[in-house]
């Protein structure tokens, strides 16, 4: 344990939460210390985000208590605990989309004309203290009047991020931060806690990239089936060890092996282009084969798979699927073709968070269903439970809305969606953000398992150990083009982010973990 | 660790969304006994019958339209519309000396082609439901008054076929004609929205439009098959309302409209995850028919009337999304 630790900042005892017939929590305690950092692990759907919700408000508990700074807090809103000097950074973003930086940064406190007193806003203040505020935390220049709708995942992140330290945080819980941000933001980011907690502020951190809990963390407490099971000193636990507290056995590899004898070409692109996107693409995809594709922001790969599912065509080019030309106009036509897509934003794309598990899952593969014109909702029923066996979907049930399963079960469903309709060409975009790693086991394994059944996959992935660890081959792009083509058996991390780079050695560039 | 019985919140909860639910039936039984307590006109059978027919058919067929396309997303404000350029064309076959198959005919392609634009504007070209629809309102206003001379009705009451006149005060079994078609178009809509492909799709789209496309939903397809059901439908009840009065007044069909959208959302709190359905829908409809009559029968004028339905709509909505926020919380 980390010596420097002091009294308890937050102290949760006995936490119970249930959703109907869900134990969401099961008497979860936790007491994160001044200058601490505090690690909380889990499985998905192990309540880490319940707790956090719970502390600020957002959820009542059926029973425990939750004390700050040693004070008992009951009723706890949001409003209370920021006043108590806690502030928290949501898994899910949680900004007011239509507006600009700096009105998100300081919504609630805008810097008022005349020292402060008056109650007119003052906007051109207000837009220069967000971009000092941004730049000086993150390095990163961002205008204080661009709305946060036309900002990515980790740039948003980042506003939401910067909003809490300018409260001078006392305790500060961030669930899972990290998840779109790109490497050099999250090593800031680090930076970042680690000065907090020496001012002596308690941090808890919620995260499934276990490596980063070890480094950063100096007590992390397992969390499973909202119980904490352990806490434990990373300094003398392995990554390993960590795993097979969350999920209570041994994991095994992290990866499948594979004995895949690729077979027939199923997917040939020749010259594919899009003008502004790509160009002048020629890569061939056999059946059986995992195909790594990977590339820095703007590289063109997240264009490549729009246009090859029919959501932004290209316009040069042929494509051959299973030897015939094809160019699929629409995302429809695509999983005529099937084709199916993990598309990397979950929740706007790959889910419907108001439907049911069952209506979510069979969305692409619905005609299988149909019986005389109508939908055979036996057979339904039954495909989906297995698919949810098969995926280890944790859920109340078939019925249960998307919207009330935790981050990582949202994306097995968005998964489990073409498993069963036929498709023989898979596209996925980060198939395992927010995946706990025994999910991650499972849907390697799955993914493994779809291409020795003859299926061709597309992985496009920015974290390396991933696609050195499944693919076969790795194709890298640089600004449009595809400039290098790896076996993934014997590519380094340097090589592939050199390549991501335009080749300029020695610098490691964003956007890619190693 | 102490177990705790489930909180008195999350058991409010539960009880307060079943309740919910079945507050539409409910507030129907209390608004029937008290109209037949109150009215011995109210609860005789031919009374009943009256509402049925005259009150409720006729704006259930528009509601039904509605249904479909508040499923997807959108709204309808045209359903008036296409049903009176519907009983405008087969008025104007009938005093050509056109025969009743020829005036229905007529009549269901003057709806179609409402239906068709409608599906042009909004799966052809995007355009938003409410604006789409509201742009053919107006020009179908237009087009009434100007096929009118200024909004002049056209009576059809020598030789109106007989075939059409049955369609309106025939029976078959002794169930008069129009009630018969009501029930099977509803049961044929209530089976596309619950039970097929189509209606999946439709709630899909409504829901989330972006995860229903990158599922493949074709969605412009869907778009255009639903508006030019609505459309349909409305056209169905456009003859209908023809064949009762043997009149055409210009513009009639726009009392379809609100109790078209007023009944869809009513209905959507009977629905277990607040969507749109045939049941819900049928059970709004019977509701202002009967609110009307009754409160007609018991001495309230028009306007009265109105304000009463009015006062239903925000109250049931009202609890309903308010419960079903808090459950959310
Ligand atoms: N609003 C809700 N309604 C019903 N069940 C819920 C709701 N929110 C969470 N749950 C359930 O509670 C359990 C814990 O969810 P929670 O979001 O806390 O998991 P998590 O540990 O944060 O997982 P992840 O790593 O995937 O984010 C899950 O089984 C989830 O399905
Ligand atoms: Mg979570």
């Amino acid at each position: 344990m980390n010596d420097q630790a002091g009294e308890a900042a937050l102290s949760l005892q006995g936490l119970v939460k249930r959703f109907g017939a869900t134990r969401a929590l099961d008497g979860a305690s936790l007491v994160v210390r001044r200058g601490s950092l505090h690690g909380l692990i889990g499985q998905n759907g192990a309540g880490k985000s319940t707790i956090v919700k719970i502390l600020n408000g957002l959820l009542q508990p059926d029973s425990g208590s939750i004390a700050i700074d040693g004070r008992q807090v009951v009723d706890a809103s949001p409003r209370l605990i920021e006043r108590l000097g806690v502030h928290i950074i949501h898994q899910e973003p949680m900004l007011v989309p239509g507006f600009t930086v700096a009105e998100a940064l300081f919504l609630g406190d805008e810097p008022r004309l005349g020292a402060g007193r008056s109650p007119v806003v003052s906007w051109r203040t207000m837009r220069r203290c967000a971009e000092e505020a941004i730049a000086s935390r993150f390095g990163l220049a961002l205008r204080g009047d661009t709305p946060l709708d036309q900002l990515g995942a980790a740039e948003r992140q980042i506003v939401q991020i910067t909003r809490s330290l300018l409260k001078a945080p006392r305790v500060l819980v961030f669930d899972e931060p990290t998840a779109s941000l790109v490497r050099s933001e999250a090593n800031r980011l680090f930076a970042i806690i680690r000065r907090l907690r020496e001012e002596g502020a308690a941090v808890l951190y919620v995260s499934h990239y276990l490596e980063e809990v070890r480094d950063l963390c100096d007590t992390v407490t397992v969390l499973r089936n909202g119980r904490d099971v352990a806490t434990l000193d990373p300094a003398r636990t392995s990554v390993a060890g960590m795993a097979a507290l969350m999920v209570d056995r041994d994991l095994g590899a992290m990866f499948p092996t594979r004995s895949s004898l690729p077979g027939a070409p199923l997917l040939e692109a020749r010259g594919l282009g899009r003008s502004g996107a790509f160009a002048d693409l020629s890569f061939t995809l056999r059946a059986g084969e995992i195909l790594g594709l990977t590339g820095l922001v703007g590289s063109g790969a997240k264009e490549l798979v729009a246009a090859l599912f029919g959501l932004a065509p290209a316009d040069r080019g042929t494509l051959l699927l299973h030897g015939r030309a094809v160019m699929p106009a629409s995302p429809s036509e695509a999983v005529g073709l099937g084709i199916g897509l993990v598309p990397e934003d979950r929740r706007r794309n790959g889910v419907a968070l108001d439907a049911s598990v069952a209506e979510n899952a069979t969305l692409p593969g619905l005609v299988r269903f149909v019986r005389r014109f109508l939908l055979d909702r036996g057979r339904e029923q039954e495909a989906v439970r297995g698919l949810i066996a098969r995926l280890a979907i944790k859920t109340p049930g078939p019925d249960a809305p998307v919207g009330a399963l935790s981050g990582g079960n949202q994306q097995k469903v968005s998964l489990a969606k073409w498993l069963g309709t036929g498709a023989t060409l898979f596209l996925l975009d980060e198939p395992t953000v927010a995946v706990d790693v025994a999910a991650k086991v499972e849907i390697y394994r799955l993914l493994a398992d779809l291409a020795a059944g003859g299926a061709g996959i597309l992985l496009l992935s920015s974290d390396l150990a991933e696609l050195r660890g499944l693919a076969d081959r790795i194709l890298v792009m640089h600004r449009g083009r595809l400039v290098a083509e790896l076996r993934a058996a014997d590519a380094t991390a340097d090589e592939i982010l050199t390549a991501a780079s335009g080749g300029a050695a020695g610098s490691a560039p964003d956007g890619i973990a190693a | 660790m102490s177990v705790a019985a489930p909180g008195p919140a999350a058991l409010r909860g539960i009880d307060l969304a079943r309740a919910v639910r079945v507050m539409l039936p409910a507030v129907m039984l209390v608004i029937v006994a008290c109209f037949a307590a109150a009215s011995p006109t109210f609860r005789s059978g031919g009374n009943l019958v009256h509402v049925l027919i005259n009150d409720v058919t006729l704006p259930a067929l528009a509601s039904l339209g509605m249904t479909l396309v508040v499923s997807t997303g959108g709204i309808d404000l045209s359903v008036g519309t296409a049903a009176d350029l519907a009983a405008l064309a087969a008025a104007l076959t009938v005093t050509q000396g056109g025969d009743a198959l020829l005036a229905l005919s007529a009549g269901l392609a003057a709806a179609l082609c409402v239906g068709v634009v409608n599906a042009i504007l909004v799966a052809g070209f995007g355009i938003a439901p409410f604006l789409a629809t509201l742009g053919i309102l107006f020009i179908g206003e237009s087009v009434q008054q100007l096929a009118t001379n200024g909004g002049a009705p056209i009576y059809v009451v020598s030789n109106f076929p007989p075939l059409l006149d049955r369609l309106a005060h025939g029976a078959m079994l002794s169930i008069p004609i129009p009630l018969i078609l009501l029930a099977m178009l509803s049961a044929l809509t209530r089976l596309l929205l619950a039970r097929t492909a189509y209606g999946r799709r439709a709630h899909a789209t409504g829901i989330a439009p972006a995860v229903a496309r990158h599922s493949g939903v074709p969605v412009r397809r869907v778009l255009a098959i639903t508006y030019i059901l609505s459309a349909s439908l409305c056209g169905v009840a456009g003859l209908l309302l023809l064949a009762t009065v043997k009149s055409y007044v210009p513009l009639s069909g726009n009392a379809f409209l609100l109790d078209a959208i007023g009944a869809v959302f009513l209905g959507t709190t009977i629905s277990r995850d607040a969507r749109p359905n045939v049941p819900g829908t049928l059970l709004g409809v019977l509701l202002f028919g009967v609110l009307r009559n009754g409160l007609l029968l018991v001495g309230w004028n028009f306007y009265w009337q109105q304000v009463a339905v009015g006062l239903l709509v925000l109250v049931v909505l009202g609890v309903s999304f308010g419960v079903r926020r808090r459950g959310r919380e």
